[in-house]
């Protein structure tokens, strides 16, 4: 029992990081059809910006305290999204009428961009957070649950439920939907359609950014290939819910998490992955538009 | 898609190479005539064993710099052209074939097996002699090239003191952790060969994903079992986050890792609190080794007060092996090395006498279990 919790809990952690980057790659594909390969370098970029404020903050070896991480945490998200904006304005946005294809490897260009340029600027090595995360918690079960992760997990769920809200309440938010559904209309009733794209990239990455600020100091090392993995499995767990679905990107997060550690602890680490892949085919058999997505007839 | 976008990383990479391989040709076109002799260096110098790679270079450098002090080899300087393994096969190819290219007369390292078995393959057709420093997977000398020379002790020697180091502790269930590299697995295989042997039982063999840093799954695992010993194998970026989750998780048992977790880093990564006692089997670095003071000082004193790592002595050794056999082979034509390496008696180096045996190994291991005690390794025997 107390291992089957602990395995849960341990799962809906790292189901709560997929689920966050997953969700850029959903409304990202949602509203332009792309699948974004730099969305996993921009998770590691908010782990590295979060780590440099972290330092900033806690230069004087005082640590920086709970209101702290929690000031480094939105502004990396502000930082990140408006690169993330950058690289919309900049990367995607002059191949918006190009074939798919081209946006694609532009996509990959862009990926490539990030992980050598954060390799020159924060250098190859390892570099450790300059925090060391409470290890307290609660035991329930028998299994410890540390308070880092149920606040890891809130503050996840805060984000999505806010991302939510956002989508389904206020005016941009239907304007994003709108764009997804026909982008020409959208153009024709007066929608600013790019400053509505633009802000997709810049949720995506803030979202994608929060993540990697908080597995940076989850873990405690960054790198600047450790978007490249993670990337993979969030595009998994994004088609897993059914790509182009904000709750299916959630839900195919925190499944894909509770397989993988399932999986571990079922068939062994080495089996982790192939797992977590099979569960993918099997669901794109049965069901090739994800859990919760939704048939489109292909326009272009 | 995994598939994919690796190949495509790849052939970037291959692409960048070859625009650096260019440009430094342009540089040392006329090294090879002349006042010098050129050396190839291939090591990781970017990617996740960037920090071992850059100190072994240290070392190369520093053991150069003093055999030109002293006047050459041969009366003529020796001068190293460094080429980026990456630890990776692929990458590790396109850099010897450049430093084949670039007509080196021997080459100088190797620092994960995985990469150092497709480039000593590379040497070996063009007939180069490549001494290697670090690399220790049994199937490098298993492909019996005789360009191919190890001066570390190897995998098995490294998996026996393991073994010897839990049966002398009374840990009888053993859990072999590996990251599914060629040493690593190498590793594991040989440790639960040698702690079967020995009456223990392995109670868990199981594999990590280094690029992953979740390894909760598999640590909550472990608990399950309650091993009396667990064995890491893999690299020091993994090693640190294992050592961490492990000891947070409280796991029971000693906690070992092999010399690819050897490095300062280990410790910054999973916390000084969470490496007290933390148990590591490998070559001495040369703060450990007698008659390596002057080495320790001189280091420090070059790169900034930075501590040489764990395979520095051994780096340093390779580069005064190679040049005192350019001096007995009184050539610099590689086959002479070749033959003069092979021929090394009894040479004199830092923690280590280098003869080699007919696999071109050395015959005694100088392996040593080094336990971490307040944020700092230490003996532990």
């Amino acid at each position: 029992m107390d291992i089957l919790v602990q395995t849960l809990a341990d799962g809906l952690v790292i189901g709560a990081f997929y689920s966050l980057i997953a969700l850029g790659y959903t409304m990202v594909f949602g509203i332009i059809k792309l699948l974004n390969f730099a969305h996993g370098d921009l998770y590691m970029l908010g782990a590295f910006v979060g780590y440099t404020l972290l330092s900033v903050v806690s230069g004087n070896g005082s640590g920086a305290g709970l209101m702290g991480i929690i000031v480094v945490l939105f502004l990396t998200m502000v930082i990140v999204g408006a690169i993330g904006m950058g690289i919309e304005r900049v990367a995607y946005r002059p191949l918006l009428l190009a074939p798919r294809l081209s946006i694609l490897i532009t996509a990959i260009g862009v990926s490539l961009f990030l992980e050598n340029g954060s390799m020159l600027f924060w250098g190859a090595q390892y570099q450790v957070y300059p925090l060391q995360l409470s290890h307290d918690g609660w035991e329930v079960f028998g299994a410890h649950i540390t308070y880092t992760q149920i606040g890891l997990v809130i503050i996840s769920a805060l984000l999505m439920l806010g991302l939510h809200l956002f989508i389904s309440r206020t005016l941009y938010g239907k304007a994003m939907r709108a764009i997804a559904h026909d982008q020409t209309a959208c153009h024709l009733m007066g929608i600013n359609v790019h400053k509505v794209i633009a802000l997709t990239f810049f949720i995506g990455a803030s979202l994608a950014a929060g993540a990697g600020t908080m597995a940076g100091a989850y873990y405690g090392t960054v790198n600047f290939m450790m978007g490249f993995i993670i990337g993979l499995k969030a595009f998994t767990a994004a088609v897993l819910g059914g790509i182009g679905s904000i709750p299916g990107a959630m839900l195919g997060g925190l499944l894909l998490g509770m397989m993988e550690t399932a999986g571990t602890f079922l068939f062994g680490g080495s089996w982790k992955d192939v797992v977590a892949f099979s569960l993918l085919i099997l669901i794109l058999v049965l069901k090739p538009t994800g859990i919760m997505g939704e048939k489109v007839t292909e326009r272009m | 898609m995994k598939k994919w976008g690796s190949a495509i990383v790849a052939t970037m990479l291959t692409l960048s190479l070859a625009v650096a391989g260019c440009a430094n040709q342009g540089q040392s076109s006329g090294a090879a005539d002349g006042n010098e002799i050129l050396v190839g260096v291939l090591l990781p110098v970017t990617g996740n064993n960037a920090t071992d790679g850059k100190d072994m270079q240290n070392a190369i450098e520093m053991a150069v710099k003093k055999v030109n002090d002293a006047g050459g080899v041969l009366g003529k300087k020796l001068k190293i052209e460094v080429a980026d393994d990456g630890c990776d096969p692929q990458m590790a190819t396109t850099a010897a074939n450049k430093l084949v290219s670039q007509n080196v007369v021997a080459v100088v390292g190797g620092y994960c097996s995985g990469a150092t078995l497709p480039s000593s393959g590379v040497f070996k057709n063009a007939n180069i002699p490549l001494i290697v420093p670090a690399a220790n997977s049994a199937k490098l000398p298993a492909q019996g090239y005789d360009t191919l020379f190890l001066i570390n002790g190897l995998t098995p020697d490294q998996a026996q003191t393991a073994a010897d180091y839990m049966a002398a502790n009374q840990a009888k269930k053993v859990a072999l952790v590996h990251d599914n590299s060629a040493y690593a697995k190498d590793l594991a295989d040989f440790a639960k060969a040698a702690v079967e042997k020995s009456g223990g039982t392995v109670v868990a063999y199981e594999a990590i994903n280094p690029e992953e840093k979740d390894f909760s799954a598999l640590v909550t695992k472990l608990k399950g079992i309650g091993p009396d010993a667990t064995y890491f194998t893999g690299y020091y970026a993994a090693g640190g986050l294992m050592v961490k989750q492990f000891k947070q998780k409280g796991v029971s048992g000693l906690f070992f890792v092999g010399d690819g977790s050897f490095s300062e880093d280990v410790i910054k990564i999973a916390g000084a609190e969470n490496a007290e006692g933390l148990l590591i089997t490998a070559t001495p670095t040369a703060e450990f080794i007698e008659g390596a003071e002057a080495f320790t000082t001189e280091y420090k004193a070059t790169y900034n007060n930075l501590a040489p790592g764990p395979f520095s002595a051994l780096s340093y050794n390779a580069v005064n092996l190679l040049a005192d056999a350019i001096k007995r082979a009184n050539s610099t034509d590689p086959d002479a090395i070749k033959k003069a390496i092979k021929e090394t008696k009894d040479f004199k180096a830092l923690g280590q006498t280098i003869s080699f045996n007919a696999q071109n190994t050395l015959d005694t291991s100088n392996f040593a279990v080094l336990k971490v005690a307040g944020g700092k390794f230490t003996l532990a025997k």
